[in-house]
């Protein structure tokens, strides 16, 4: 009867997708991100989709070795200071973009000059705001001028990507990148998948791999799926929890720190005993275990990792100290009183579990605790609210040019957007840092701000967390930890 | 008409009361014969009450965490326990405790949304029908053009704006869905008002309302039931995948859409987070939807229940004879 | 005939403008997007230039003027989110959407019409409340979960199957039997109950007794007879589909279709896009009615069109 035909047909159909879809030998890597790029200009979003894809593509003037060190890239050896606002780079020579066009002094000046354009309206204006301008003073050669002296201008090129200046003009340069970098691109299906394929004659160490491809997934659970099903050799974000389902993962130390902001001028926070007890209250290290797995690491009191400039290793974490924190709050005469914790939910790993963990502690060192996750954009309206500060406000912060100036203005320095105190003292700091190029003053600046800011307790610092990477059995990649995807450091067996 | 004329008030009451409990052990009977109608009754009684009691029979807080309880297996598994019956979720939280309390908003959610919605789509719907005219066709060319709308895209923008909480969802919804009922009333309240005793009530001057309410409404109790009922399951669906979006109830509220949502990233280590819960919304739903079958076959009149149905409909023509002779003199005073 | 033309015509219009009015002024309530978009630690100086430039810092009024402008040219402006032009996103989703209701929905009506023609040959028998039970079954499971079981039994458990994602034809086989799961248990039911009508009556009996093909009988005088109900629901399927209930599917596989796109636009908050998808799933559901409206003209002709 007609019915079992067409299930015979069914059957038969079904059988030639099944075997259709083989599996791909070590000939291609695929990795899932956590979302597409929306657009591959290397220089007009501040996009992790993007900046995932053309850190391959694109090469930087300075980059960082796996464990953070700045090292030259483009540049044949580290920029140097000629007067104070004065940097000199000098190029390698003999590297092409990948159409052709030489990379030059030329080259680079045009990069900086596209990007710093108010015209061109960059997000990533933040990474180059101190930059006046560039001006080539050879064919190698070239100065960038600040505006006042820039000490971490070097950390700031390691975010320049250079790009061609005659393609860059094409107006199809945002779906069809060329740049220096290991790998050239291929194609973009929208929505579906970007490939790259390995530059044969890229300019440094051969890449391994011969070809990629970007996927994106938003959801972590499909993500894992993708990973558990094979169809994956590497994801991002992976969950704590995974790390001993998926077939292999590798973890370092990242770029975030969740911390607490202390309001220091009104409210019960006002009160530094407050301040300190509510820190001696928590216990980070159950935080790091408990929530994390162990993937998180109790942060030193002090917004940065080791691996920022500007640590001071001298200053360590609060204790957690149950007993003591007690008794503070109560000669304090807070006891019983009620403080309040913003948070949100959803924007960052386990935000809200963090938020509620806090809590807990802080009830048991005797305050009430008035928990408010709200929806993100209200909470944003609270954190960024200059006229009525919360007690409390759970943030995390995340700082890629890996040196203390970018956090401490933001959330250290009286004014900032995030900053809950007005300490003078701190602030002068910070701005005598941001503009000294010595590199040992300006490293004792911070050290100085950071035990500065410790003593006075503004801030309940919790955690700084892993970036896990969940992996197939055959790809090799020890992790960055300035979260780069560099496909020329992974190896495929 | 030849109908028995009962003298007093409580005469009427009593045989009222009586031809109630009469057709009460009629369907009792009925769903005696249909096993899987029978089914869904129980089952859905069941779930009333568990939710209802949902404080007094789960074993935990639902919202209580544990962190050192964390994706705690059920209790047949090695590593189970019997304080976990069905495990624990990644924030060490019981899962028999959530589910059961997973109950409440489902069915919370779904008897407001059919409250809210079929109240104001049986209101529009009546006036359409009764009233007529310009009120009708204002109010049909609403329901047309709302129907043509993008429902769930409006739905799941509006609730990103105002923010979603279990009240915005049951407005959500309730504005989305109101059409079906307003659409079904106009029609019955269209082909009743041909009837003889609508028409008897209008020539001694009632006045609309109370024809709507006393005359019409009651008549369309046995199709909006079916209808609500049907409904109803349509909107535990919808909650839950609102939920799961992560656009309808919030945390720290239970939902199972919501736990659904949660248990979806744990899914390979844990199971019981996904398959649980996700099995809680698929019972209920086909609980519901074994009840409304079952109605629907015995308020068929094509279907093999026609006498069962003439005699139903012969009970509710009678009372409200009986209704209508009662209102009769103080009307015609 | 005209009248009716021109009559639907006025009504879709009256719908998409409507629909685009509610979107602008819901819309217009969100927040900021702008805090949204920059990182944290932004400057309230980059917050400020941002805003101006995206034109948000002007009168409610003056932009709505301009945004109906706008309309009339179908130009949406660029998306806050992908900084392209609204409307070529749509129409780079928009295919993916109706390519898995197309695969969704016809594996549905594929199965749906033997399978109710099955059970309807019997009523009551065992087939008949297999069918059944499983169609009340099918109409119970959240589609959400389904799709989560699918992923697990058939790509994590056998690997049979690809996750997520698009590409080859085997990766739409999930997410489409996800899609078509509910509507085939709805079509089955009514396929079933048509049939049942239509094998009672006389014409159907008569036919059999003298001595005419099953499948002649069944396939061209019954079926056809039931052809209507199960178009309009195939229709309403449709509908339902672009109108965003395949974002939930969408969802689950990482489907780059309208529905997903919706979901991650209003989480990003953004506004233009948002607003380009709402309108573009207005004019399908209309189009959609229009022509089943015509649809049904052409399968039974006594119809008045009004």
């Amino acid at each position: 009867m007609n019915k079992w035909r067409g299930l015979f047909l069914a059957a038969v159909w079904l059988g030639i997708f099944l075997t259709g879809s083989a599996w791909a030998a070590c000939e291609k890597v695929t990795i899932a991100l956590g979302s597409e790029p929306t657009t591959l200009d290397p220089q007009i979003r501040e996009d992790g989709g993007e900046r995932a894809v053309n850190d391959n593509i694109y090469d930087t003037v300075l980059t960082r070795t796996p464990e953070g060190n700045l090292i030259p890239h483009l540049a044949a050896q580290m920029p140097e200071l000629v007067s104070p606002d004065t940097w000199e780079v000098t190029l390698r020579p003999g590297i092409f973009f990948h159409n052709g066009e030489p990379m030059d002094a030329d080259a680079v000046v045009y990069s900086i000059h596209r990007v710093i354009d108010p015209d061109f309206n960059s997000e990533q204006i933040s990474f180059f705001s101190t930059i006046k301008e560039a001006r080539a003073t050879g064919e190698l050669t070239l100065h960038v001028i600040t505006n006042g002296p820039d000490p971490i201008l070097p950390s700031r090129l390691y975010w320049l990507k250079v790009v061609p200046p005659v393609h860059s003009k094409d107006p199809k340069f945002a779906e069809k990148p060329v740049g220096t970098g290991p790998y050239r691109f291929v194609t973009w299906q929208r929505g579906q998948y970007i490939d790259l394929e390995r530059n044969e004659d890229y300019w440094g160490t051969a890449p391994r791999i011969p070809s990629v491809r970007y996927r994106f997934i938003e959801e972590p659970g499909t993500r894992l799926a993708g990973l558990m099903a094979g169809e994956f050799d590497l994801i991002t974000n992976l969950l704590p929890e995974f790390t001993s389902h998926v077939p292999r993962s590798v973890n370092v130390l990242g770029l975030e720190h969740p911390i607490i902001i202390l309001n220091a001028d009104s409210g019960i926070t006002k009160d530094l005993q407050v301040r300190k007890a509510l820190n001696y209250a928590v216990n980070k290290m159950a935080l790091a275990n408990g929530l994390f797995e162990g993937y998180a690491q109790v942060a030193q009191g002090q917004l940065l990792s080791p691996s920022f400039f500007g640590y001071n290793d001298e200053v360590k974490a609060y204790p957690y100290d149950p007993d003591r924190a007690k008794k503070m709050i109560e000669e304090a005469g807070a006891k019983g009183q009620t403080i309040e914790l913003i948070g949100t939910s959803g924007r960052w790993l386990k935000d809200r579990d963090m938020v509620e963990a806090v809590a807990g502690y802080w009830e048991q060192a005797g305050l009430k605790v008035d928990v408010r996750i709200f929806e993100f954009n209200e909470y944003l309206n609270r954190l960024f609210d200059r006229k009525t500060r919360a007690d409390a406000i759970f943030v995390v912060s995340s700082n890629e040019l890996l040196d203390a100036d970018k956090s401490f203005s933001a959330y250290y320095k009286a004014g900032g957007v995030g900053a809950s105190n007005t300490d003078q003292t701190l602030a002068s700091l910070i701005d005598a840092a941001r503009s000294e190029t010595d590199e040992q003053k300006r490293q004792r600046l911070y050290h100085q701000a950071v035990q500065r800011a410790y003593d006075q307790a503004y801030f309940v610092w919790l955690l700084n967390i892993e970036d896990i990477y969940g992996m197939s059995q055959r790809l090799e990649w020890p992790g960055r930890v300035d979260a780069r995807l560099l496909i020329q450091e992974m190896a495929c067996r | 008409m030849t109908q028995p004329r009962t003298d007093t008030l409580e005469q009427a009451l009593a045989q009222n009361r009586f031809e109630w409990w009469d057709s009460l052990r009629e369907l009792g009977r009925e769903l005696k014969r249909d096993k899987p109608g029978l089914i869904g009754v129980i089952l859905i009684t069941s779930l009333v009450l568990m939710a209802v009691f949902a404080p007094y029979i789960s074993p935990h807080d639902p919202s209580a965490q544990d962190l050192t309880a964390r994706l705690a297996p059920p209790v047949w598994y090695d590593k189970g326990t019997w304080n976990h019956i069905l495990g624990t979720d990644h924030l060490g939280r019981d899962v028999l405790s959530r589910s059961i309390h997973g109950a409440r908003v489902s069915l919370w959610v779904g008897t407001a949304v059919v409250l809210c919605a079929g109240g104001f789509g049986v209101v529009m719907g009546l006036m359409a029908g009764y009233l007529g005219g310009r009120t009708d066709a204002f109010i049909m060319r609403w329901i047309d053009t709302q129907v043509a709308f993008p429902g769930l895209l409006l739905a799941l923008i509006i609730l990103a704006v105002i923010g979603p909480s279990l009240t915005t969802v049951v407005v959500v919804l309730s504005l989305n869905g109101w059409m079906v009922y307003g659409r079904m009333t106009r029609s019955a309240v269209l082909s009743i008002r041909q009837s003889p005793y609508v028409e008897a009530a209008e020539v001694v001057g009632c006045r609309w309302p109370r024809i709507l309410f006393r005359h019409i409404l009651p008549n369309l109790t046995s199709p909006l039931l079916t209808l609500a009922i049907l409904e109803f399951a349509r909107i535990v669906l919808a909650e839950a995948a609102l939920s799961f979006l992560g656009l309808g109830i919030q945390p720290p509220a239970t939902s199972w859409g919501l736990d659904v949502a949660m248990g979806k990233n744990y899914m390979f280590m844990a199971w019981w987070l996904v398959t649980i819960p996700g099995c809680a919304i698929a019972v209920t739903v086909l609980a519901i939807n074994l009840v409304a079958s079952w109605l629907r076959l015995i308020s068929d009149p094509q279907e093999r229940e026609k006498q069962y149905a003439r005699h139903m409909a012969g009970v509710m023509r009678k009372n409200l004879l009986a209704a209508l002779e009662k209102e009769k003199p103080p009307e015609a005073l | 005939m005209g009248r009716f033309i021109y009559r639907r015509l006025v009504h879709g219009l009256v719908v998409i403008l409507g629909v685009t009015v509610i979107v602008f002024v819901v819309t217009r309530m969100v927040g900021d997007p702008v805090q949204v978009m920059l990182p944290l630690e932004s400057t309230p100086e980059q917050r400020a230039a941002f805003e101006q430039k995206l034109g948000l810092d002007r009168p409610i009024p003056i932009q709505f003027v301009e945004f109906m402008g706008n309309l009339v040219r179908l130009d949406f402006g660029e998306s806050l989110w992908q900084k392209r032009p609204a409307m070529d996103i749509v129409f780079e989703k928009l295919p993916m959407t109706i390519l898995l209701t197309a695969v969704g929905i016809g594996f549905a009506c594929v199965m749906a019409i033997p399978l109710g023609i099955i059970a309807a040959l019997r009523p009551g028998g065992v087939v008949d409340r297999v069918t059944v039970f499983g169609s009340l079954l099918g109409l119970s499971v959240p589609q959400f979960w389904l799709g989560l079981l699918f992923i697990v039994v058939f790509a994590v458990q056998f690997k049979i199957l690809p996750t997520s994602g698009t590409g080859t034809p085997a990766h739409i086989l999930l997410p489409a039997l996800t899609m078509g799961l509910p509507t085939l248990a709805r079509l089955v039911m009514l396929v079933r109950s048509s049939m049942i009508d239509e094998l009672n009556r006389q014409y159907v009996k008569t036919s059999f007794a003298k001595g005419l093909p099953f499948v002649r009988v069944v396939g061209l005088h019954a079926l056809r007879n039931a052809g209507l109900p199960i178009m309009t629901l195939v229709g309403w399927e449709v509908i339902r589909s672009l109108a965003g209930y395949s974002v939930v599917v969408e969802t689950v596989f990482a489907w780059p279709g309208i529905g997903l796109t919706a979901i991650q636009a209003i989480e990003r908050e953004d506004l233009i896009l948002i607003q380009a998808i709402v309108f573009t799933a207005a004019v399908c559901v209309v189009l959609i009615n229009i022509a089943m409206d015509f649809l049904y003209k052409l399968i039974d002709p006594r119809l008045k069109l009004a």
